[in-house]
């Protein structure tokens, strides 16, 4: 009788330990489940080349229209999914709870978002893409026109499809392989606040862009976005490695452009297939930390020939540092190489700065000698590289002065003032200290005695 | 016609001087060598300190303070040993030479635990 129930709550049990393992977590960064937005039940099919390579590696997605009553990404305080992708620039509300404010917390809890907007985006879309640091062009009909690096086409002639090759510096955020061909884009360009030290341009216009309404007349005024300032896509890095997307084009994304070819005006140049695939893939990779995710473990710090970490280090000691820092290669941990990894021994500023070096496997040593001042310091480890999480990692320890009988038995320095007190008639060794107050007590009591005695 | 004569009278001055010291008696004039030679001393030690710096200052005051002191009981000797002293004239010379190396010892017994 107890047995098909047993059976019964065992199998449940064991259904759920699936869910267990499949979220993210410290030790496996890339995301798992995605939650897909979208305007349209057809951009599924119109945009499947991108959603397919994404299912490819692994991640899971949910696809939702934007005003689905059932979208929730918080159930119970706890995050449903690991990132995010809003492929719905003309959404005014999302459905169910879902707002600016949820949109925020989730990405200020860590996770990742890629967020498409398009001419005519709604406020919902431009007050996320402000959150983020990203402004878009305040004028809703104004998209990014460019008479002299648009992709020719025999179709389109108002030059507002635009070849775009002007990509950030950066082999982490978008791969080892150069993307040769440029990238199509077709939507409204943005801008980013110059203070902001943590958002990026991806994808930057040419000179020669500027945004603009191209079915109205050119106003008086010049335009407020042009040139290089505007950016096509833009990504932030926030410092507890949420990563964000934001591009000014939905068509970027689609099946037609990824297949379609491009040859840049001006350029003799015809290439077969644009550049958008691998551009959006690649950056996909980084957005989701399937790249570039670093973490630092084991710093430890030892007095030079000890191996245990000492309480407390003594000035003028030598002693030796040594941190590894690892890097997720999508599947497994590996070593990160890099020259540029620097240590501080740091008391309000760094009395020592030097640079590690490494044995290829991930460790990172060195070795100095503690600075000729007393206190508490702290060893502080500060890595900030572009595309790469940053690493902010410090463990204090306090240095004391030398104990009393740390110095040298005779000062060299001292010399000439225990020639001056001996040349005054003191003839008496430390050792034999005792013995001369002794024997200077019996001094004493004999001359008293004698001189006394008359 | 001024300044001759104010450089004949420090010249006279001088040559009196040096004429009433030349009849002080000789164990005097053998202690005044005795300050001498213990106040150079301090003077020398203060000059390299101000060279080389303060660092063991613990020696640096056992080494001075040991030429002062001994400087201070030599005086205090000559002025006990000094005949024309009506003060002193009931104490016998040996009573204080005797006080004079007791106090020496002690002060170097002193010094010596702060020369470090």
């Amino acid at each position: 009788m107890a047995a098909p129930k047993f059976a019964f709550l065992l199998l449940n049990l064991i259904s759920i330990l699936p869910l267990l393992v499949s979220s993210f977590s410290v030790d496996r960064p890339t995301d798992r489940r995605i939650l897909v937005l979208l305007d349209d039940l057809s951009l599924k099919s119109s945009h499947s080349l991108f959603f397919s390579s994404l299912k490819s590696r692994g991640f899971d997605l949910d696809f939702k229209l934007a005003d689905d009553p059932a979208i929730a990404v918080k159930r119970y305080g706890q995050y449903m999914y690991d990132g995010l992708i809003l492929l719905s620039p003309s959404t005014e509300r999302f459905g169910g709870s879902l707002d600016v404010e949820g949109v925020l917390d989730f990405v200020d809890s860590g996770h990742d978002l890629i967020v498409a907007a398009d001419a005519n985006a709604s406020d919902l879309i431009r007050n996320i893409a402000a959150e983020c640091g990203v402004d878009f062009d305040e004028d809703p009909s104004a998209v990014v026109v460019d008479h002299s690096s648009y992709a020719v086409s025999e179709t389109e002639g108002d030059h507002t499809l635009i070849a775009a090759d002007d990509f950030i510096q950066s082999d982490v955020i978008l791969g080892n392989k150069k993307i040769e061909a440029p990238v199509l884009f077709k939507g409204i360009g943005h801008s980013l606040n110059p203070a902001n030290s943590m958002v990026l341009k991806a994808l930057s216009a040419s000179p020669s862009s500027y945004s603009t309404n191209p079915s109205s007349k050119l106003s008086s005024q010049p335009p407020s976005l042009y040139g290089t300032a505007i950016s096509l896509v833009s990504v932030v890095q926030a410092r507890n490695a949420a990563r964000i997307m934001i591009s000014g084009s939905l068509d970027m994304f689609s099946n037609r452009l990824f297949r379609a070819g491009v040859q840049k005006s001006g350029s003799l140049n015809k290439y077969e297939k644009s550049g958008n695939e691998q551009f959006i893939t690649e950056l996909s990779k980084w957005i989701f930390h399937e790249r570039g995710h670093l973490k630092a473990v084991n710093l430890r710090h030892n007095k030079v020939g000890e191996s245990e970490e000492p309480s407390m280090y003594r000035i003028n000691d030598d002693l030796e540092f040594s941190v590894e820092i690892f890097e997720w290669s999508g599947s497994s941990w590996v070593p990160h190489v890099s020259k540029d990894v620097q240590v501080q021994f740091y008391m309000m500023s760094p009395y020592v700065l030097k640079t590690l070096s490494t044995n290829g496997k991930g460790l990172y040593h060195t070795s100095f000698k503690v600075p000729d001042v007393y206190g508490v310091f702290q060893f502080k480890v500060e890595y900030q590289k572009l595309g790469y999480t940053s690493l902010s990692l410090s463990k204090q320890i306090p240095v004391r002065p030398f104990k009393h009988n740390e110095y040298e038995r005779f000062i060299t320095t001292a010399f000439p003032y225990y020639g001056a007190s001996f040349s005054m008639g003191n003839y008496v060794d430390v050792s034999t200290k005792y013995m001369i107050e002794l024997q200077m007590a019996g001094f004493f009591i004999f001359s008293g005695v004698y001189l006394y005695n008359k | 016609m001024g300044k001759s004569a104010t450089t004949s009278d420090v010249h006279a001055l001088f040559h009196s001087l040096r004429s009433a010291y030349a009849a002080t008696a000789n164990h005097l004039k053998i202690i005044d060598l005795y300050i001498v030679f213990a106040i150079v001393t301090a003077v020398i030690q203060v000059a390299y300190m101000a060279i080389v710096g303060s660092f063991p200052f613990n020696s640096f005051l056992s080494g001075v303070l040991s030429c002062v002191g001994t400087a201070v009981l030599a005086v205090s000797l000559r002025i006990q040993v000094n005949k024309d002293n009506k003060e002193f004239k009931d104490l016998p010379p040996e009573r204080a030479f005797a006080d004079f190396v007791l106090c020496n010892l002690v002060l170097h017994l002193v010094i010596m635990n702060f020369l470090g």
